[in-house]
């Protein structure tokens, strides 16, 4: 902790530092236009360039033009978002419960936006994307309100480690309630199985329609709170002792979240793994200033969330693998290779 | 382990009932045989009248008048199309889920059979898969088990389902029984005959989901096999999910693969499913959706001849109205 502070009030070190990591930031922005052109031209039906520019040029109505045009399209813009908003959602988590563990996942955020749609269907009926994506948001706001409320108990108030245990609990019963409804529900087996597993299959325009402005939103808020969790890296004593209002610090990073995480998962269903895994690379590339972890957070994240739904896409062809189970088989090896190189309890 | 399971209900039942046995052929002096789905034939001194039954089973039995002491489902009891217009009266709900059977519960019920039907895919009947709590599996060995197997045809299983019934003291030859049966061979003749007009007529099992569309393999659907049988060019998807071979999983990008005259769509969850497919870009890709050429199709549900009967006759209705040239 005081080599990290050492480390942030040398002007010069910082500033060679920010160059690079500047530039590194833009090679990843070039990455991720890559990866987004990958998403577009690549899938279970094979078209080729040239029907894809034509798609784009002469607008015609070939099945080819079609599935650019409204699926490939809109399923990457929402692979983007959805990223971007799982990413910087499990980076905020980090910072403010200082838990190397904390992502929308393991806090019972993701669960909690799937439990409350999958609850509203099976209740009011099918619904448009414009309804349930509050319901996405009020999920995820209970379940926040609920892993905290809980982790506050005691006296030494809510530590990372009741946090977790806390977030693992709640999340346990919010799936449990998402898989009892599904299970007894025929209508929803087929249906709501992607509210258990993350997919981006199947989701278009009115989905993105509905998802973006909030992830907007919330990643702009996001990205200005990287001082202040750097303030609340200290601890929050020293944090208070620095000037900074901490019960407006959290609650701003809790709205933030559930904006990031209800709407990510109103849009796809519960991704796990991308808000744990990718800050923590992120911190790997920049140090600890979540100045620099939150934007690399917020161009990592959808490089890795597009690259497995396009694996996805590929590994079961004339079918598909959801873009969960993919995060699901590749993220747990990853996240057990950075726990062993890295020392996570600097956080 | 999957193949312990087939060998010790068989055992389980001799031990534990001593009434109960299982051998190749009948032995004199029994009462009661049947041949079963899994190739075997079963046999008791007694004829069994505690059965509990697997939902689309109890309905089979119940059209024959026999009352099970207790049923299980997979879903809620009031949406389970076969079951429907029966009187439920008395008889022990034992689980209304996939998987979960109350072994408790049905212990104390005193069962001395269980009835359900046989898939061969799985090797196993139905309810007693590998997948399901090992306490749906305890159930199996409370009583021997036996039912007609499904992975044939409806025909086959409809047959198999009145053997049981005849074995089980059931008046098979008059009564609604009978009067069902023989509407289900009038509605068979003019599925046939209507087919038989509509010369290179295709038709395509599926099964629409958000994110992929399932296209039945007919062979694994005991309806599908009939309509073949009868003469319905059903298409076969060349490339089956290996682990669960009922369907070809295809992705929405692909949904133009096949191009049948006639949709026969997934009739469990009809209205869910359209308008999930609706939802899809590619759905209207399919000729046939954009003809309107669209109908049920009863799918996995299907045990009584009157039920059979009546679909047989929706479905003769939908074949005369479509186009045969449409693709």
């Amino acid at each position: 902790m005081t080599t990290d502070l050492l480390h942030q009030a040398a002007p010069a070190a910082r500033h060679r530092n920010g160059a690079a990591l500047g530039v590194g930031l833009l090679v990843l922005i070039g990455v991720l236009a890559v990866v987004c052109v990958m998403s577009i031209t690549l899938g279970t039906r094979g078209i080729g360039l040239g029907s894809i520019i034509d798609a784009f040029r002469d607008r015609d109505d070939s099945v080819d033009a079609t599935v650019i045009r409204e699926m490939r399209v809109p399923r990457t813009l929402i692979g983007l978002s959805a990223g971007i908003a799982l990413g910087l959602a499990g980076a905020l988590l980090q910072g403010l419960t200082r838990n190397p563990l904390a992502d929308p996942g393991i806090m019972g955020v993701n669960t909690g936006a799937s439990a409350f749609i999958v609850s509203s269907i099976a209740i009011l009926g099918t619904q448009a994307m414009t309804t349930y994506i509050w319901f996405g948001f009020i999920g995820a706001a209970v379940s926040v309100v609920l892993v905290y409320g809980v982790a506050s108990f005691g006296r030494e108030g809510a530590t990372p480690v009741k946090l977790a245990l806390a977030g693992a609990a709640i999340s346990a019963g919010f799936y449990a309630i998402t898989t009892g409804v599904v299970m007894t529900n025929i209508d929803a087996l087929n249906q709501m199985r992607a509210w258990q597993v993350g997919s981006l299959a199947g989701r278009y325009w009115p989905e993105l329609q509905y998802s973006a402005p909030f992830i907007v939103v919330g990643a702009i808020l996001a990205l200005t709170l990287g001082r202040a969790l750097n303030g609340l890296a200290l601890g929050d004593d020293m944090a208070t002792a620095l000037g900074q209002r901490i019960v407006l610090t959290r609650s701003v990073v809790f709205v933030a979240v559930i904006l990031l995480a209800g709407a990510a998962t109103a849009a796809c269903g519960p991704i796990a793994f991308v808000g744990l895994v990718i800050p923590h690379v992120a911190r790997a590339l920049c140090g600890p200033d979540y100045r620099w972890i939150l934007p690399y957070t917020l161009v990592l994240s959808p490089i890795i969330l597009l690259l497995a739904d396009i694996a996805g896409r590929l590994v079961l062809k004339p079918g598909e693998l959801q873009v969960g189970v993919v995060l699901g088989v590749l993220g747990a090896p990853a996240f057990i290779a950075l726990v062993r190189n890295r020392s996570l309890a600097k956080l | 382990m999957s193949k312990l399971r087939f060998v010790v209900p068989a055992v389980a039942a001799a031990l534990i009932l001593a009434a109960c046995g299982s051998s190749d052929d009948s032995a004199d002096g029994e009462k009661w045989s049947y041949k079963s789905g899994d190739g075997k034939t079963y046999t008791a001194d007694e004829i069994p009248d505690r059965i509990i039954a697997q939902g689309e089973s109890a309905a089979a039995l119940l059209s024959y008048g026999i009352k099970p002491v207790g049923i299980y489902l997979s879903e809620p009891v009031e949406q389970n199309r076969s079951l429907a217009g029966f009187d439920l009266d008395g008889i022990e709900i034992l689980g209304e889920e996939w998987g979960k059977i109350d072994a408790e519960k049905a212990a104390e019920l005193k069962p001395d059979l269980i009835v359900s039907s046989y898939w061969p895919v799985e090797k196993a009947y139905g309810g007693m898969e590998n997948a399901v709590e090992e306490s749906s599996k305890k159930v199996g060995k409370l009583a021997t088990i036996v039912g007609p197997t499904a992975g044939e045809s409806i025909e086959t299983m409809l047959t198999g389902y009145e053997d049981l019934a005849e074995s089980l003291g059931a008046d098979t030859e008059s009564g609604d029984g009978a009067a069902a049966k023989a509407d289900y061979e009038a509605a068979k003749e003019r599925f046939k005959s209507v087919v038989a007009e509509k010369k290179g007529l295709t038709a395509l099992g599926v099964s629409p989901a958000d994110d992929l569309l399932y296209v039945a393999v007919p062979e694994h659907s005991a309806e599908l096999t009939d309509f073949v049988e009868w003469g319905l060019d059903v298409t076969i998807p060349d490339s089956p999910n290996p682990d669960f071979p009922y369907w070809e999983n295809l992705s929405w990008e692909k949904a133009d693969k096949y191009q049948p005259d006639l949709i026969l769509l997934d009739d469990r969850t009809y209205d869910t499913s359209l308008a999930t497919a609706e939802k899809q870009p590619t759905w209207t890709s399919i000729k046939a959706v954009e003809a309107g050429a669209i109908t049920p199709w009863p799918a996995y549900w299907v045990s009584t001849y009157a039920d059979y009967a009546e679909q047989l006759q929706k479905l003769a209705d939908a074949i005369e109205k479509a186009d045969p040239d449409l693709t």
